[in-house]
């Protein structure tokens, strides 16, 4: 080849590359495409924690209990349960005559497969297992009812049968398939089954017409792993994606001005607090601890940073939480009287204030600085420090090595305070470098073993006000869950934990 | 030639070795992968914590893993994700193809500007196309790709609706990612082949095929370019190295399911083995490109094949 022929070939191959202008396909009837934000790699129910999992695997899989968009439990493919031995024993009633996706019957023995496997070597490998320690093991009843026996008390296990671990496998299948084959060939029993998957591009579901609850109305759901939040609300703006998860406060007006679509604004499970050093530092004074809180205006903070879209907190819990308690009110914003506050306590202007938080978080990093802000009028001297989260979470806080303030952003799926408060204030917690108080760790244990919702409830509210008493953390803001959806979608309730369950949905 | 290819076969087993020794230790100070498997989340307890690091054998001292990931390579077998298990031989597999053939239609683009808008500029030099053309190549050299690649998303995607804003789905899927690499590569490339051609047209051979009354585009494109190829041919081979490093942004903001979409995925995940297999095969392919422009030569320039 001469070079001048190369030239022609290369003119030719650019005009190629240049030519077919032709439109992008529309979106196909009866099709809803959702982007995700990561892929999880394997969609098996015992692998992965993250949240995009579950906006997929919901719709592949069932629990034993189900959970709505309300967060409302609900029978699952149990339809009843009671409590025997003293609470050590739940009796579990299975749905009869469903099928999963292959074929297989579900039964009693599926459920036993299921958990041992969660409890067992294969578990152990993943992080849910954890989730279901309580549980000691699974017996067989009748091969229509299953008795889970307990190791210990847990309150929450009926909320956490209806997720992620818990989810519900087919026994035969993955005995004959194995497990590596599993996780990228999902079965189970959800009104969606699996047709395709290509890693880190898309996962694709078509509808399973013999599913116990009807048949779901959409043909398909096609899932695209989409990271970047500009390409999201991109793909969402020329309509190649019916849902997208990932629109960052900033980029909020962007998808309300757009006539097509619809800004999916609602209570999510994320909350964001600044936690105190009760060791060292200006902070080891519950007075000051007490000031700090005043000097925060949170409704400034969430007007201006996060556009609204987020509710000053009191404790650190969302109002969707089981223990959230109505009558708890966030600390008023008022400088004078957390300038008497400081005062009283003896502290000099110009003391050091530090705040540390994870520096991949533009949001966090404004509300750090106006945080700071506020500080600087209380008559301190406020600084603000980033950090790799991993070097936060592992080192910096586990360790006891923070400044006078960190950056704690917390949402479980479960919606249950226990899950966030044992954790955060229970001595010897990774998350609680510095508490050691006999009162918290007695009342947080005692709520474990309580298996009445309202006398459970009402010692989780006592535990909220006395972390608010002590002034352990600067509760800030419940951030809101935030999607963007197309004008299309139809009878789409969008779930503040983002597990869509999509039997109702239909599109345009 | 022989002896040549083995010498520098044998230079790039040394490059991959240190690639992949600071790939594989700076990578395990940044951070923790079972944190990140479990998304921090609320309920994982230190032993959780510990148990994960053992299924994924990170227990084990830095240079035993480091020694297993070695000797994967050598059988081909780069070990597999920590998300989800995939092998990571199979995810490179459906990336490089990716990669590569944006690569490929970056370059092309790019020299289907510049060569004919260098040429110009070198025959019109000191005159106003000229000017324009370095003027303009500046402009394209200080745009950063990604505001690039947004403002392209804007308009053809969302007002004209012309092509998909992001993914790899057919021929109009390349149009905007392999534009926004090649006018940022075309801004540099005008500039060589101008300052390549304004050298060549000055020497006496042109100026013997010009009085022979050959016709001007043949006397450009026949006889100058060909000898103003060879540092072209050079810089374009070691631009395709650099290409695949700037990638990895345009890749992101397209969604591209190529190796810069891998690496990033698996920097933010700290999934090891996926970076530690990505960096090596990019490394590879660049030391590979190397000795392909070393023998390209040979064939622009019969001169040094019989050196």
């Amino acid at each position: 080849m001469t070079f001048s022929k190369f030239l022609t070939a290369l003119g030719f191959t650019a005009a190629a590359l240049a030519a077919p202008m032709a439109a992008p396909s529309a979106q196909a009837a009866g099709t809803l495409t959702v982007g995700l934000t990561i892929d999880p790699g394997s969609w098996d129910p015992i692998d992965t924690f993250l949240v995009p999992w579950a906006s997929a695997a919901t719709n592949i899989y069932d629990g034993l209990t189900s959970r709505g968009p309300d967060m409302k439990l609900n029978p699952g493919l149990a339809t009843s349960w009671e409590f025997l031995d003293n609470n050590n024993r739940i009796r579990f009633k299975l749905r009869q005559n469903v099928k999963f996706h292959n074929g297989e019957p579900f039964n009693a023995a599926a459920v036993k497969f299921t958990f041992d496997r969660l409890l067992g070597d294969e578990g152990k490998k993943g992080p849910q297992q954890s989730n279901y320690n309580s549980i000691d093991h699974v017996e067989i009843v009748d091969d229509n009812t299953v008795d889970f026996v307990m190791k210990q008390a847990d309150p929450v296990l009926l909320t956490k049968l209806a997720g992620y671990g818990a989810m519900i496998v087919p026994p035969k299948y993955l005995q004959e398939k194995g497990d590596e084959y599993f996780n990228t060939h999902p079965v189970g029993t959800g009104p969606f089954k699996f047709v395709e998957y290509n890693p880190k591009v898309n996962l694709t579901l078509e509808a399973f017409p013999e599913h116990w609850g009807g048949a779901p109305k959409l043909d398909k759901v096609v899932y695209r792993m989409i990271a970047e939040a500009n390409t999201q609300i991109a793909e969402l703006q020329a309509g190649r994606i019916d849902i997208a998860t990932l629109i960052p406060f900033a980029l909020t007006p962007t998808v309300q001005q757009a006539s097509n679509l619809q800004l999916v604004s609602i209570t999510g499970p994320t909350v964001v607090a600044l936690r105190l050093n009760t060791r060292d530092g200006i902070t080891k004074d519950v007075k000051v601890r007490k000031a700090l809180n005043m000097a925060v205006d949170r409704e400034a903070i969430i007007k201006a940073v996060l556009l609204g879209h987020a509710k000053p907190i009191a404790s650190f819990q969302s109002e969707l939480s089981f223990g959230y308690d109505p009558n708890l009110k966030p600390v008023p914003f008022d400088l004078a009287k957390a300038k008497q506050l400081l005062q009283e306590a003896g502290v000099q202007p110009g003391s050091a204030i530090k705040i540390d938080f994870r520096g991949n978080d533009a949001t966090f990093r404004e509300v750090a600085q106006a945080a700071a802000g506020y500080f600087q009028a209380l008559g301190l001297k406020p600084s603000v420090q980033p950090y790799e989260p991993a070097v936060l979470l592992n080192d910096i806080i586990p360790n006891g090595k923070t400044g006078e303030a960190w950056h704690n952003s917390w949402g479980g799926w479960t919606f249950d305070y226990d899950n966030t408060a044992y954790l955060m204030y229970h001595s010897g917690e990774k998350w609680n470098p510095y508490g050691n108080d006999k009162k918290l760790d007695e009342l947080l244990e005692s709520q474990r073993k309580i298996y009445d919702v309202k006398a459970r409830e009402k010692v989780l509210q006592e535990v909220a006000r006395y972390v608010a008493d002590q002034a352990l953390e600067i509760p800030l803001y419940n951030q809101n869950t935030i999607l963007g959806v197309n004008k299309r979608v139809k009878n789409f309730v969008a779930p503040a934990d983002l597990r869509f369950r999509l039997n109702d949905v239909s599109v345009d | 030639m022989a002896g040549f290819i083995l010498k520098r076969l044998l230079q790039a087993v040394f490059v991959i070795l240190a690639v992949t020794l600071i790939v594989s230790f700076a990578v395990r100070l940044s951070g923790d992968p079972a944190i990140m498997l479990t998304g921090g989340a609320g309920g994982v307890t230190e032993q959780d914590l510990q148990n994960i690091r053992k299924s994924l054998g990170l227990e084990r001292p830095f240079i035993i893993q480091y020694f297993s990931f070695l000797q994967g390579i050598v059988v081909g077998d780069f070990g597999r994700s920590f998300m989800g298990g995939t092998p990571v031989a199979k995810l490179i597999g459906n990336a490089l193809p990716a990669t590569l053939l944006l690569a490929f239609a970056s370059l092309l683009t790019s020299i289907a500007f510049s060569v004919p808008l260098g040429v110009y500029a070198a025959v019109k030099r000191g005159r106003w196309p000229d000017q324009l053309i370095r003027i303009l190549s500046l402009v394209g050299l200080s745009f950063p790709n990604f505001w690039l690649a947004i403002m392209m998303v804007l308009f053809f995607s969302i007002f004209l609706g012309w092509l998909p804003p992001s993914g790899m789905e057919g021929p109009q899927s390349f149009v905007m990612p392999a534009l926004t690499m090649a006018i940022i590569l075309t801004a540099t490339n005008v500039r060589l082949v101008r300052t390549s051609m304004l050298e060549t047209l000055s020497q006496q051979y042109i100026m013997v095929a010009r009085s022979k009354g050959l016709k001007d585009w043949v006397v450009l494109y026949k006889h100058a370019l060909r000898n103003s190829a060879i540092p072209l041919v050079t810089y374009i081979g070691l631009q395709f190295g650099g290409l695949i490093g700037s990638i990895v942004i345009v890749e992101r903001v397209f969604n591209w399911p190529g190796m810069g979409t891998l690496a990033f995925d698996a920097i933010s995940a700290r999934d090891y083995p996926v970076l530690q297999g990505t960096i090596t095969v990019l490394a590879l392919f660049i030391v590979f490109i190397n000795i392909v422009i070393d023998i390209a030569y040979g064939f622009i320039d019969p001169r040094i094949r019989t050196e």
